[in-house]
């Protein structure tokens, strides 16, 4: 199925699904010609509705909902998204109870691109626009462990000595919402230095998305020294899962396991 | 120029109920331990997040130990149960960035253990002595240089 088929199906979808709702959360095309984030009320206004570029929208529900908590309102997700939700929700910045999602499968392309595993909804998401392709692997995680030990420190040091501490990792991070970022304090982090103090920044940043990040990649698209942060964050969300069991973003009853207690 | 004998800087963080007692059992019991323990008492082993270990690390510690009381016996319920699970996780990452993960231990040593005490802050001082001095601390002096 081509990008097109998906755009018209979404449209009509959001269109559907705007008699239920009171406003449906997406991307839309503005008459100046850029893509922003927007709460479709008027089914009229779908024809300006886009996939392309993307930007994680989940935030938008978010700030929706912290002025209006009773609005019935819709939104469209691709399958990262609907993970990210999962554990937004658990961690209370979003209530899904009232919430109705079109999930927006991606392409085989999209997947490629992402290196995603799991190009498409189907979480707690039921309603969805396009076929589901299969996921593909991470190769840079492998590249990763397969270089020496002692050749990790000097790899990073590396990607990291880009960095111009420019925060847009953290500020597009769908799972970041802090209100007093520990990045910004200078017991953890010494401030006024660029690059940022190796590995403290990197590592702070990294230590908080455990049990949170879902692999979307937003931080690394966002990344203009292109640092290879989801590398770090995946081998730490599969190590989670090997020692705790918790697939992140994959259940929305199962505790977190840093908000949750030993069994014994 | 490289030291005939090297001596790691190893911080200890120990949990004010179980392991500082365990450690202050020991110094009246006059057992000896290596010197290279750098103890802080903190209120609970769940107090010592993972920023403040990898802290320790860029101030220049060979060695991390995070001691605090068996589980079960916490003084505030589950503060070691948060311990037991931060600490792989940040073991797993120290891997990652090219530190070596032995370099951090966690123990659960309680007010009645001095000589596990004793064996357990010997046997790290051991292990870290044989790691050299930490890849950070490498880092952290040519930066220094720098």
């Amino acid at each position: 199925m081509t990008t097109d088929n998906r755009l018209e199906a979404l449209r009509e979808a959001v269109a559907a699904a705007l008699a239920d709702v009171e406003g449906v959360i997406a991307l839309r095309r503005t008459p100046y010609g850029d893509v922003a984030p927007y709460l479709f009320t008027d089914s009229t206004e779908v024809a300006n509705l886009v996939l392309e570029p993307r930007y994680p929208v989940p935030d938008t529900l978010q700030v929706i909902q912290m002025a209006h908590p009773e609005a019935r309102l819709g939104i469209v997700l691709r399958g990262c998204e609907e993970r990210g939700l999962v554990e937004t929700a658990k961690h209370n910045q979003v209530n899904l109870n009232n919430v109705r999602a079109i999930g927006l499968n991606c392409t085989a392309e999209d997947a490629e691109f992402c290196r995603c595993a799991r190009p498409y909804v189907g979480v707690w998401v039921t309603e969805s626009v396009g076929e589901r392709v299969e996921g593909v692997g991470d190769a840079r995680v492998e590249a990763f462990l397969a270089l020496p030990q002692e050749d990790r420190l000097s790899f990073w040091q590396g990607v990291f000595s880009h960095c111009i501490k420019c925060y847009a990792c953290r500020n597009i991070c769908p799972q970041c919402f802090c209100e007093h970022c520990a990045l910004e304090q200078d017991i953890w982090v010494e401030q006024g230095v660029i690059p940022p103090p190796f590995p403290s920044f990197h590592a702070v940043r990294a230590l908080h998305t455990l049990g949170k990040c879902v692999g979307c990649r937003e931080c690394e698209l966002a990344c203009p020294a292109e640092i290879p942060l989801t590398t770090l964050y995946s081998l730490l969300r599969r190590d989670v899962q090997a020692m705790f069991g918790y697939e992140t973003g994959m259940d929305l009853e199962a505790t977190p396991p840093f908000l949750a207690r030993l069994e014994v | 120029m490289v030291s005939e004998t090297f001596e790691p800087r190893i911080v200890g963080f120990l949990c004010n109920w179980c392991s500082y007692g365990g450690a202050d059992a020991a110094g009246t019991a006059r057992l000896k331990y290596p010197p290279n323990l750098r103890i802080v008492r903190v209120m609970c082993s769940g107090r010592v997040s993972q920023e403040l270990v990898l802290r320790a690390f860029r101030e220049g510690a060979d060695g991390v130990l995070v001691l605090g009381c068996h589980i079960g016996d916490c003084h505030y319920q589950d503060g070691n149960h948060r311990t037991s699970k931060r600490m792989p996780i940040l073991r797993n990452l120290l891997g990652y960035l090219g530190v070596h993960p032995d370099r951090l231990r966690l123990e659960w040593v309680s007010s009645a253990e001095s000589t596990r005490f004793r064996d357990v802050v010997t046997e790290f001082t051991q292990t870290v002595r044989a790691l050299g001095p930490s890849e950070l601390r490498r880092v952290r002096e040519r930066e220094v240089v720098a």
